[in-house]
Parts: structure tokens; C-alpha cells; sequence
């Protein structure tokens, strides 16, 4: 039925070019003004879920009561504790971590990569298991290789971003990256401090740590590296060498990380969760943006909804006699009314096609641009927006949706149209 | 052809309340006819024929068109008794601006519930039954007053009806166009078309085989 009212759609909007070009203009803008900002607010979240805040859901930190439960004994995370952690129904896997509780400098002089060096920083270490690592070691075992050889260690993947955009550009320092680092060989002093004054009875530890990898599990100050050597340099600077200072326990699945924090909790130890809160924060300032641009993308196409009303109306008016003649020839009111919302149906679609191609359009010029005018800062990604097929057809669907919306009492009122009334002459 | 009893229309008037239009009126027209229906202006020739065509439901009475029952009729298939068993000839001639003589030709077949084959081809047919094959592709604004009447006669014979209703189909045209549309008419008339034509010209009463006059809301 409708493929024969084709022919009249066609005309009609050909007939009435101008306010179908002006109607499919006003879907365009509010469809690509939607589609840009969902889209880069995907993308922006999903840069921040990656890159800044890179958090994986399934991992829960445990630390050590703030008070201890003094004759009970609980709190802390002694061996036995951690063996209570790994039973919790739901925990796949229980990584224990050790704080390297002396101070530790190091001071770097002579060729960095191809420059002159000459640095003195303090920096903290944490030993891990080799297990909790083991996807991003580049180099050797990652086991403690005893007192006179150098320590494999880890870097954080966001320290190196953090170096290569703004620390090394400012200071004219080579780029890095993880393949070149992997094998470099620095010296570290435990039991040293630049800061605060070290027990003059303990004498430094001079040693020598060697970078095997980069990962988004190591600590970000600092070198993570083997539990071995930490418990070792503990002992050797007369420190706690035997509670963990953080254990990492891998859920066997996301959805079981809330039951595991309150066994944690019950347990009388405590959740780290400050990097998930602060990535939870920060998508959510992303969402939170996200969606009031988009709730204004949506206010555009509603007002282009009016705007459709409008012209429609007007167009059903001035077409009165002409449906009246279609009615006098055998159009049925159900007919009159598909007429009409199919020509909406044309522009919506029409509008929805171009203003997610505008929207594509734009978001590609703002990569190229920001590739090119916009310097290099810790994060920048490639892409600013993600372009998921289900937005590319929101998008086309929302234009035919607000097309059709306009048109409705519109399409009703042609249905209603008395022939009678216009006809008579 | 046509059987129509006891027909009443009553129009809203206002504050003056209802004004009754047709009061009653019955009406048999029998196949191959031309019947004229003649009246003072304001007597109730159009909402008759409206009544007739099955385009006004809000009348009390029974009509029956050609074996179909149209008081109480859904808007479905009376839509589909316009499309296919009468056609309508307007004072006014409606043609649609814009597009060529042979797409408002055409015009019924794209409402029409089964799908119309070799459209073309019987719009030029339909063209032809009017006498105007080589103007199909001239639009309206190109055409005379004659000519448009003539496409819009072509238009309502293009389903094949079995009646013609026409509403002062000559009222529009000077008095030798007008002639040509009436002799037009008897020809129809005379290959079998069953023709009502509303009128208070005397060429078009001339032509028909009888003359009907609305009064009051009453024919006689
Ligand atoms: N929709 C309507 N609402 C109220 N009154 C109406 C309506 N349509 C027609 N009328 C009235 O009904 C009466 C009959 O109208 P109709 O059009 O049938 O007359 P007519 O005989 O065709 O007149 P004319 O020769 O001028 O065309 C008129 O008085 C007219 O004012
Ligand atoms: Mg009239």
C-alpha cells in the first residue's frame, strides 16, 4: 500500500523543498550535536578508564587496620591472615605486597640514553609477587638475585607517560619507552634519605636495580620489585620483614568484589580504594558532562520536532483541497495519515544520516587538529571519541523518532480532513 | 443503480442551531441514466452528491451504490467504493499543481487496494476517452479551463466506474467549453456510464434523460 503513495511523498517534498531542506537542517543539528558529544564523552571515559585511572575491577587491595586490636591481634597482615584472605569464597588468587620500609635514593650521574644525567631523587620500592607482574616482564624471572646483584624492578606505566610528555620535553631528556628502558641499570641506596635523617647507627645499603618492564600494577613513585628483596632489604635494615603491607586479592569475577570487601571488612582489615573511587570519580565527572551535553542534544531535537510540527501543519493547510481530492478518489483516512508521516519518516531519516555523518566528520577534524595544534601532554590520546555502531544508528533512529513525533497531529489532522468542505463548490 | 431512501442531513448552524439540508429524501436512478439534479444555490445539490459518492457519513437514510450498502460503512472500504465505483467531476476541477495531466490521472491508483498494472498505459487510455492523448505530460497551469475539466473527467473515469458524479461540472467554463464538456458527457452516457450531474445550467439539463429539482430538502 504505502510503496504506491511513494510517488505523492516524493512530490510533495519536492513540491515543498525549501521547508523540507529547513526541517532536515533542524534533525541534522540536533542529531550530530548528540552524536559528538556521546561520542566524545565515550571516548574522554574510556581515556580516563584506560589511561589516567587504568583500574582493573576484579582486583581488591587489602591494607592493614588503621588501630590495632592489640591482645587480639588483629589487623595486620601476617601470613596466616593472608591465608585466611585467599580462602574467602570468591577469591581467585591472593598477592601479598611488602613495602620496602627503609628510605631509598637514588642518585644517577653519567649518560642517560644519549644525554648527560645528573640526578638525585628519592624514591620508594614495594616488592610484589613475580605471579603479579608476570604478564609485563620483559627481562629474566624476576626473583631476588641476592645482595650484590642488581634488582630486577618494575616502572608504572603512567610514570613513563607522565615522563616522556612532560618531565623529559622540558628538560630536553630522550623519549622512552618500555622496550628501551627494559635492561637499564641504576644504582639505589636503601637506608638513605635527602629528606629526613636517617638513623645514624644504620649505615646505607648501596645497591643496584636493573628496569625489566613496565606495568599498570607497579607502584607509581617508585620501583616495584621482588618480594624476596624486599623481605631481605627489610631485614637488613632492621625493619618489619615479616607483615605485608598490602595484599592484592584477585576475584574470580567482578561482580564478587562487593561480597569480598565486606569479608574483608569483617575481618577487621581495611580496603584500599582510593585509585577505584578516584577513577570512579572522575568517570563519573565525564558521565556527569556527557550527559547534560546530551540532554541539550536532545532539547536541539526536540526543537526541531517543533519545528517539523510547524512546517507540517502548515503544509497540511495549504495541501487541504489536494487531500480532499486524494480522499474523493479513494485515499482512506489511515491512508491520509501514512502520507504524511512518511514524508516526515524521509526527512528524519535523512536528517539522522547526515547529522551522524556531520557529527563523524567533526570528531575526525578534532583529532587531526588536536594531533597537530595541541602539544603533547601526559594522556593525549589519538582519539578523542568512540564511535560505537549502536550510536551511529541511535543517531538515525533519534532523527526519525523526532521527525515522526513532529509530524504526528500533523498526519492526524490530515486524516481528518472533511473532504466535504474543501470539495464543495 | 442508485437506490437512496429516506435521506437526511442536518448541518451545526451556529447559534442558530440545526439546519436541515435534506429532509427526507429518496432517490432511484437505474443503470445507463443521466440524471440532472437542479436547485437555487444553497439547496443542498453538493451534500447530496456527497451523500451518493460516500463522502459524507453524517446522514440518516440508506443508500445503496451499485450493490454496496454505504450508510454505516468503515472508512476503509468506503474509501474503496470512492476508488473504484464512482467517480467525482468538481465545479472547481482540483487538479494537483505541479505535476502532469497523466500523474492526476493516475491520481486513484495509488490509493487503490489492489495493485493497478500498466498505469500508464490506461491513464493515456483514460487521456484518450477525454480527447486530450497528446497533452499528458503539460501541467495543469499549462492547460485551459476546458482541458483541466477534461483531465479531471479523465481522472474519474480512470478506475472504470460505474457512476459519474459531477458537481456544476461546466460551471467554470465559458459557453463553448461548456458544450464541449457536455457533449463529452453524453458520450460517456452513451458507452453505458450511469451520470448525476448537479447544475442550474440548461445544457446540462438539456442533455440529461431527467430532471430533478431540490427544494426545501426535498426532490421532486
Ligand atoms: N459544513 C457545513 N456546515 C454548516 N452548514 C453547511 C455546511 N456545508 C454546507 N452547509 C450549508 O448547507 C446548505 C447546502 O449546501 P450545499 O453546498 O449542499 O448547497 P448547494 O445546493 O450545492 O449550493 P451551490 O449551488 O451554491 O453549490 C447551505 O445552506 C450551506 O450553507
Ligand atoms: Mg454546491
Amino acid at each position: 500500500m504505502s510503496g504506491s503513495l511513494w510517488p505523492l511523498v516524493k512530490l510533495s517534498l519536492s513540491r515543498d523543498r525549501r521547508s523540507a531542506i529547513s526541517s532536515t537542517f533542524g534533525l541534522a543539528i540536533g542529531v550530530a550535536s548528540l552524536v559528538f558529544f556521546v561520542s566524545l564523552g565515550l571516548g574522554v571515559g574510556r581515556i580516563v578508564r584506560e589511561k589516567v585511572f587504568p583500574v582493573d575491577t576484579s582486583l581488591v587491595e587489602v591494607v592493614p587496620a588503621q588501630l590495632s586490636f592489640g591482645l587480639l591481634g588483629g589487623g595486620t597482615l601476617d601470613e596466616p591472615t593472608v591465608a585466611r584472605l585467599e580462602a574467602l569464597p570468591g577469591v581467585k588468587r591472593a598477592y601479598k605486597k611488602m613495602n620496602v620500609r627503609a628510605p631509598a635514593v637514588t642518585i644517577y650521574r653519567g649518560d642517560f640514553f644519549g644525554r648527560p644525567l645528573h640526578m638525585g631523587l628519592e624514591i620508594l620500592a614495594v616488592g610484589v609477587e613475580p605471579d603479579f607482574i608476570k604478564s609485563d616482564l620483559m627481562l629474566g624471572d624476576f626473583a631476588d638475585p641476592g645482595p650484590d646483584k642488581p634488582i630486577p624492578a618494575i616502572a608504572s606505566t603512567r610514570l613513563l607517560e607522565i615522563y616522556n610528555k612532560s618531565f623529559a620535553p622540558q628538560r630536553s631528556l630522550p623519549q622512552l619507552s618500555g622496550q628501551m628502558l627494559a635492561g637499564f641499570i641504576f644504582p639505589v641506596d636503601f637506608n638513605r634519605s635527602f629528606v629526613t635523617s636517617t638513623n645514624p647507627n644504620e649505615s646505607a645499603i648501596p645497591s643496584q636495580a636493573q628496569l625489566v618492564g613496565v606495568s599498570d600494577r607497579a607502584m607509581l613513585a617508585g620501583i616495584t620489585i621482588p618480594l624476596d628483596a624486599a623481605r631481605r632489604l627489610n631485614a637488613a635494615a632492621n625493619k618489619d620483614a615479616k607483615t605485608f603491607t598490602a595484599v592484592t586479592l584477585a576475584a574470580t569475577d567482578p561482580s564478587q568484589v562487593p561480597q569480598l570487601v565486606a569479608a574483608v571488612k569483617a575481618m577487621g582489615l581495611r580496603v584500599d580504594d582510593q585509585d577505584r573511587r578516584m577513577a570512579e570519580n572522575a568517570g563519573a565527572a565525564v558521565a556527569i558532562s556527557t550527559s547534560s551535553l546530551a540532554l541539550l542534544s536532545v532539547l536541539i531535537c526536540l526543537l526541531a520536532a517543533f519545528n517539523i510540527a510547524h512546517a507540517f501543519s502548515a503544509s497540511v493547510r495549504a495541501r487541504e483541497k489536494e487531500l480532499g481530492v486524494m480522499r474523493a478518489v479513494g485515499a482512506s483516512r489511515s491512508a491520509l495519515f501514512r502520507l504524511v508521516l512518511v514524508e516526515a519518516l524521509l526527512l528524519g531519516l535523512l536528517g539522522g544520516v547526515i547529522g551522524t555523518a556531520l557529527a563523524l566528520l567533526a570528531g575526525y577534524g578534532l583529532d587531526v587538529a588536536a594531533v597537530r595544534f595541541v602539544p603533547e601532554f601526559p594522556f593525549k590520546p589519538e582519539t578523542w571519541f568512540e564511535r560505537p555502531l549502536w550510536l551511529m544508528g541511535g543517531g538515525v533512529v533519534l532523527g526519525v523518532l523526532a521527525a515522526v513525533a513532529g509530524a504526528f497531529l500533523p498526519a492526524r489532522h490530515a486524516s481528518r480532513t472533511a473532504p466535504v468542505r474543501v470539495l464543495a463548490g | 443503480m442508485i437506490e437512496a431512501k429516506d435521506i437526511s442531513r442536518e448541518y451545526d448552524d451556529g447559534a442558530k442551531g440545526r439546519l436541515k439540508v435534506l429532509d427526507g429524501v429518496s432517490l432511484s436512478v437505474a443503470q445507463g441514466e443521466f440524471v440532472a439534479i437542479v436547485g437555487r444555490s444553497g439547496s443542498g445539490k453538493s451534500t447530496l452528491l456527497h451523500v451518493l459518492g460516500g463522502l459524507d457519513t453524517d446522514f440518516r437514510g440508506q443508500v445503496t451504490v451499485a450493490g454496496t450498502r454505504l450508510d454505516g460503512l468503515p472508512d476503509a472500504a468506503l474509501s474503496r467504493f470512492r476508488n473504484e465505483t464512482v467517480g467525482f467531476v468538481f465545479q472547481s476541477f482540483h487538479l494537483m499543481s505541479g505535476v502532469s495531466a497523466l500523474e492526476n490521472v493516475l491520481l486513484p491508483a495509488r490509493f487503490s487496494a489492489t495493485p493497478v498494472t500498466d498505469l500508464e498505459g490506461r491513464a493515456k487510455a483514460a487521456l484518450d476517452r477525454v480527447g486530450l492523448t497528446s497533452h499528458a505530460a503539460r501541467n495543469p497551469g499549462q492547460l485551459s479551463g476546458g482541458e483541466r475539466q477534461r483531465v479531471a473527467i479523465a481522472r474519474a473515469l480512470f478506475s472504470s466506474p460505474k457512476v459519474l458524479l459531477c458537481d456544476e461540472p461546466t460551471g467554470n467554463l465559458d459557453a463553448e467549453t461548456a458544450d464541449g464538456v457536455v457533449a463529452l458527457f453524453k458520450q460517456l452516457n452513451a458507452s453505458g456510464l450511469t451520470i448525476v450531474a448537479v447544475t442550474h445550467e440548461d445544457r446540462l439539463r438539456g442533455a440529461a434523460s431527467r430532471v430533478l429539482t431540490l427544494s426545501k430538502g426535498v426532490l421532486s
